[in-house]
């Protein structure tokens, strides 16, 4: 490593204050000094004694969950927020490519927005003049430049504010999150630019859930876990022990949440099978799964209708098995009983799914155990090397078809 | 790549009002940005545009010309009632529209203080300045309509861009000592309407300083930063007399005081600024 590197965290620390005195009135301060509150109570740490360097040219990508500090972390690089404690150095220009559309000022057209917005965002006269065009074009806004922002619909304006901020020339970027706007095929773009950037040598930062983006742009990874730093590696290491962890923390929590479902019926155990019998919690895609369910009730059952569903992290299911549309349940189960469902194939791309259940009574009638997530499994490899592949995200359909593409000119 | 400058990000460090003015000043692009954007904001959709500039204090000029100056015989210093109002709401209105929108100006760009990074202090400043771009056409309207209405032509008027320099500065440290607060305490923000009513009736604007006993108008002036400045501009701007030090050095002393104590308090201030706006 050499000194001269172009992010450096010393022992850093950050304490937000906490939620309750963040909006404030005057009134509500003196009362406080009146209590003493402490102030040590009234802080909790987003950060805490984090170190570590970024080399020039070097893509990193923090990883962990929500609240783990990784926000905090680019806030603080940034300058938007100052650390409580320890200290950031930085060499060069540093621009965030964040979701700044609500900075658009809705009275202003889209050029005076891309002038002023530029400008505040740091970019010079020339930097705009010579940038210009390549701003408009991005943004696909050119038709309706010259008209108040206010009558721009949200996904124009979310395009008109990324664009200009990914048009700034940094040394360090900055990428948060937020990049997920957009539909599909802007989505590919800002990936494109992000990889362009990559590749021309700048120095980025990097916060996503999304992996495998993480995998793609960054060699190395730091893993944040309650504002500590976890571990730091190569990218495809901290992944793996990333998703180690969470694994635990899904089970942790499924184990939770089925214990707490209520019910006559209760849901004593739910298990991930291959079709081979193997208990297992990672599939290919295509590849075939049984879900094991074992329940308890305090005499028999009669007609048990047993409803299975899959599904992504957005709403609504992908994989519905129902005994209530398949019209047939048992007559009657005694109190103790398993029942087995058998997907030969499943057609899922690579991620995270969750599987719930239910069970209905004679008919369809009354709700045995209550609609819970029963399970979870993860689909793995790799889909194909196209710029969207490394934003394979909620926008892109998660249903895997056997396809063939064929050109010819007519 | 050494050759790239270096950042160094920390939690707080010692109060330096010269470190305050380098980092403003390199920022000066951005502190026009948003210059630019509050003047194009105010006339957007509006029917009059730039008349609003002129309509403020004329229309106060003619409430309290018939108010104070007719009904309430106010003395008006050595000119009519209406060259001694009007001169005096040209200056005031700056000071209200200057402090106002500087003590408002972090709570209103939120969203770029939460997203990008500059001195803080740059939108106050440029409420300032898009205020000042008001004054200076109040001004031209006022060596207009001043002399029809029986203010004195005469060289003095040269003066008033130099007492506006005082005047400014004196904005400036109110505002920044109010937009600081503001961010954490937004009682400032219903208070202000009504502190800014109380400011211009404890100020020389619809009445003149003389009515304050002599011995007092020191003292008066030293309290009230704005005294000495808003006089002289009417004496230089209606009946051209030069500024009367003994309300003019006062009011000077304690803008300096105001103005250090603003960016003072700002700038303890201002780092957690981001998390609570």
């Amino acid at each position: 490593m050499s000194v001269d590197a172009a992010v450096v965290f010393e022992n850093v620390s950050k304490r937000y204050v906490r939620g309750d005195a963040q909006y404030t009135s005057l009134r509500g301060q003196l009362a406080g000094l009146v209590r003493h509150r402490e102030p040590a109570e009234r802080s909790r740490p987003a950060l805490e004694d984090v170190s570590f360097r970024v080399e020039h040219g070097e893509s990193l990508a923090l990883v962990g969950p929500n609240g783990a500090g990784k926000t905090t972390a680019l806030k603080l690089l940034a300058q938007i927020s100052r650390p409580t404690a320890g200290s950031i150095r930085f060499r060069g220009r540093l621009a965030a490519l964040i979701e700044v559309s609500s900075g658009l000022h809705p009275e202003l057209s889209g050029r005076e927005n891309i002038w002023l917005y530029g400008r505040i965002l740091g970019m010079s006269r020339a930097d705009i003049r010579r940038q210009f065009d390549a701003i408009v074009e991005f943004s696909e806004l050119g038709d309706v430049l010259e008209r108040p922002v206010k009558m721009y619909s949200s996904g124009m304006e979310l395009r008109l504010g990324f664009s200009i901020a990914s048009h700034l020339d940094p040394d360090i970027f900055i990428v948060d999150e937020a990049l997920a706007v957009g539909d599909a095929g802007f989505q590919a773009k800002c990936v494109e630019r992000m990889t362009a950037l990559v590749r021309e040598g700048r120095t980025l930062l990097f916060v996503s859930h999304n992996l495998q983006a993480v995998e793609a742009l960054c060699e190395r990874s730091l893993f944040l876990l309650g504002g500590r730093l976890e571990m730091e590696g190569p990218s495809r290491e901290v992944i793996a022990r990333y998703l180690e962890w969470t694994d635990e923390h899904r089970q942790r929590l499924l184990g939770e949440s089925a214990a707490g479902a209520r019910g006559p019926v209760r849901l004593t155990a739910a298990t991930l099978h291959g079709l081979d019998g193997a208990e297992r919690y990672e599939f290919e895609p295509g590849e075939g799964l049984e879900v094991r369910l074992r329940f308890e009730s305090d005499g028999p059952v009669r007609g048990p209708h047993v409803n299975l569903g899959i599904s992504d992290a957005r709403a609504g299911l992908l994989v519905q098995c129902s005994m209530l549309h398949d019209g047939r349940a048992p007559e009657e189960m005694p109190a103790s009983w398993e029942c087995r469902c058998r997907i030969e194939s499943l057609p899922l791309k690579p991620r995270l799914y969750d599987v719930f259940c239910d069970v209905y009574g004679e008919r369809g009638h009354g709700v045995l155990s209550e609609w819970s997530r029963v399970a979870a499994f993860r689909v793995v490899g790799v889909m194909g090397g196209g710029p969207l592949a490394v934003s394979d995200v909620d926008t892109s359909g998660p249903v895997s078809v056997g396809y063939d593409w064929r050109l010819e000119a007519r | 790549m050494s050759a790239l400058p270096e950042t160094v990000v920390t939690g707080g460090g010692g109060f330096s009002s010269r470190r305050a003015a380098r980092e403003v000043w390199a920022y000066r692009d951005t502190v026009l940005a948003f210059a630019e954007r509050n003047v194009r904001v105010k006339y957007k959709q509006t029917l009059l545009g730039a008349l609003w500039v002129v309509l403020q204090p004329l229309a106060f000029m003619v409430v309290f010309t018939v108010a104070l100056g007719r009904l309430a015989d106010v003395p008006s210093a050595g000119t009519t009632y209406e060259a001694f109002s009007l001169s005096a709401f040209v200056a005031w209105s700056f000071v209200q529209n200057a402090v106002t929108q500087g003590a408002n100006s972090l709570v209103a760009d939120a969203a770029f203080l939460r997203k990008v990074y500059f001195p803080r202090e740059v939108p106050v400043l440029a409420a300032q300045l898009s205020a000042a771009v008001d004054f200076g056409v109040g001004l031209l309207v006022f060596f207009v309509l001043g002399p029809i209405l029986g203010a004195e032509v005469a060289i003095t008027w040269l003066l008033a861009p130099l007492l506006f320099v005082g005047l400014f500065v004196m904005a400036t440290g109110a505002s920044l000592l109010l937009a600081g607060l503001n961010v954490y305490y937004r009682d400032f923000r219903n208070a202000l309407p009504f502190l800014m009513q109380l400011w211009l009736f404890a100020s020389p604007v619809v009445y003149p300083a003389t009515v304050i006993p002599e011995k007092w108008q020191p003292l008066y002036a030293l309290v009230n930063p704005a005294a000495g400045w808003l006089d002289s501009m009417r004496r230089v701007l209606t009946v051209g007399q030069l500024p009367d030090p003994s309300l003019l050095v006062p009011s000077l002393v304690s803008t300096v005081v105001l103005a250090y104590a603003g960016l003072r308090l700002f700038r303890r201030l201002e780092p957690n600024f981001a998390d609570v706006v």
